[in-house]
């Protein structure tokens, strides 16, 4: 059996970006390479659902397209979303029903365009949806950001962004961009009160 | 419709005991799996595990103890060798008979005949003993807490595409991987896929070669047989599911809870189908203690 390279793990060889601590830190995130599907409505809604089922859809059949051609491994990075709202600065005050998100899976630089087409010409063929269209390759470059892991319900998220907007302050920055979300735990079956996700907020300098 | 079967404790602990007579009253012999099973009345394929789970100790631990404490008792009352008295007990030597006795009583053999100790073994969660004498006519069903958390909820049947692997259950990754590497250039791991793995021999009663699982991923109509990659049909209807936190080889743990100590009490009976798991996240990128997987039981 040939030797084979070990498994490349982005949450591994991008562990500055990926830090999860108790308390808030400031990162210098590099320009990241996902692939991401855009939408609108409450999470855990049906577009929702069958938005995150198209993008790993698309995030598995590209890995194993690859595979398949004796290419190099790696793991499908776990999910992450940016959530914004039109018209306010405040998520919270918008109603869910009118969320913005964009589902983001984190992926190696060496996958192109052609991936993404061949994967999504591929899954077109067996049915697998129009939401599959819809996924796109995306370069994001948040900068600077504050960074901290919120272990509990996504609903008691606030306490901990409000945490990281002290924070940013004490260090003379502003928020700026958009609430980002890494999700380290499966929310089907850990129970709320252990779900660990990491918070992200791109910062500016204040003015 | 055919009328649920409903099975209270008693009636799981009775088949159990009619196994437990069989055995004492056969200790010499090979005590097949198969043979017990159909004395029990269960399907050999969660016999063992219902064994297990409300005895608290395995088939083979069971024998081998009960054969170990009629040994004790031939040791107190003739003066027959003890290497006679291994080699009758099945073991093949002096020294191997002293560890294994050394382990079930807290010392060896040859102390143990001048000792006024009873020839009861240690760690016999069940409470029942070797007593030519008596016929077994109860014992006490393990019952850990908390309770296992467990919900029934009815399944419709589902086309699986699969691959079969015989060999170690630890070696099941090379063969999800062909499977999954094929069905996912092919563009068959659209996001609603299932991941089950269906094991149809227990790793604690088959050998390691012969272990026979099916790795099987959930596909629609259009995909057809190729290669080694077949087809096959999950059966619908009622389901007993737990969820199983942390690593695969801990499995075995949850299996038996569910089938030993959650079934007796629940009032139902299993079909004689086999279990599964169903794999919720991805092994690659997920450390092992936060895999989760759900475990079904088919019940009647």
């Amino acid at each position: 059996m040939p030797a084979k390279a070990a498994k490349l793990d982005l949450f591994k060889t991008l562990k500055q970006d990926y830090v999860a601590p108790r308390k808030p830190v400031v990162v210098k995130t590099s320009p990241a390479k996902y692939l991401a599907i855009e939408g609108l409505g409450k999470p855990g809604g049906e577009e929702f659902q069958a938005c995150i089922g198209a993008l790993y859809g698309v995030a598995f059949t590209i890995k194993m397209t690859r595979k398949f051609a004796g290419q190099r491994d790696y793991a499908v990075s776990k999910l992450e979303a940016q959530w914004w709202a039109d018209g306010t600065n405040d998520l919270g005050r918008a109603p869910m029903d009118k969320w913005r998100w964009k589902l983001l899976i984190r992926t190696p630089d060496f996958i192109g365009q052609q991936d993404l087409d061949r994967a999504k010409a591929v899954l077109l063929k067996r049915g697998k949806g129009q939401e599959v269209m819809r996924v796109q390759l995306e370069t994001i470059d948040e900068g600077t950001c504050v960074q901290m892991l919120h272990v509990g319900p996504y609903e008691r998220e606030g306490e901990t962004v409000a945490v990281m907007r002290q924070f940013a302050e004490s260090r003379h920055y502003a928020f700026d961009g958009r609430h980002h979300e890494i999700y380290l735990s499966d929310p089907r079956r850990v129970p709320p009160e252990r779900l660990k996700t990491i918070l992200r907020e791109p910062v500016k300098p204040a003015p | 419709m055919a009328t649920r079967r409903t099975s209270t404790l008693r009636d799981y602990q009775e088949r159990v005991l009619r196994v437990v007579v069989y055995i004492q009253d056969h200790l010499d012999e090979e005590l097949a799996l198969e043979r017990l099973a159909r004395i029990a009345c269960f399907s050999p394929c969660h016999f063992h595990r219902i064994f297990q789970g409300m005895v608290g100790e395995s088939l083979s631990d069971y024998v081998r103890r009960l054969r170990l404490e009629r040994a004790a008792t031939r040791l107190k009352l003739d003066s027959a060798s003890i290497l006679s008295i291994a080699l009758d007990a099945g073991y093949s030597s002096h020294e191997a008979f002293t560890r294994s006795f050394r382990s079930a009583f807290g010392l060896p053999p040859s102390r143990y005949r001048h000792s006024q100790r009873s020839s009861r073994a240690r760690n016999a969660p069940s409470g029942l003993h070797y007593e030519p004498r008596r016929r077994p006519r109860e014992f006490r069903p393990v019952n850990t807490e908390p309770p296992m958390d467990v919900r029934i909820i009815s399944l419709k049947p589902m086309r699986v595409a699969f691959l079969r692997h015989v060999g170690p259950y630890s070696e099941v990754g090379a063969t999800w991987d062909k499977l999954l590497t094929y069905l996912g250039k092919e563009g068959f791991l659209g996001g609603d896929a299932m991941f089950i793995g269906i094991c149809h021999d227990d790793p604690e009663v088959t050998p390691a070669s012969k272990i026979r699982y099916d790795a099987c991923v959930t596909v629609d109509p259009c995909f057809k047989p190729v290669g080694d990659i077949g087809v096959q049909s999950v059966a619908g209807g009622p389901y007993a599911v737990t969820t199983h936190f942390g690593p695969y080889h801990q499995l075995g743990v949850t299996y038996t809870r569910l089938l030993g100590e959650w079934l007796p009490r629940s009032g139902r009976v299993l079909r004689d189908a086999p279990c599964f798991d169903v794999y919720l996240n991805d092994p690659q990128g997920t450390a092992p203690e936060d895999l989760i997987t759900d475990v079904y039981a088919p019940l009647r």
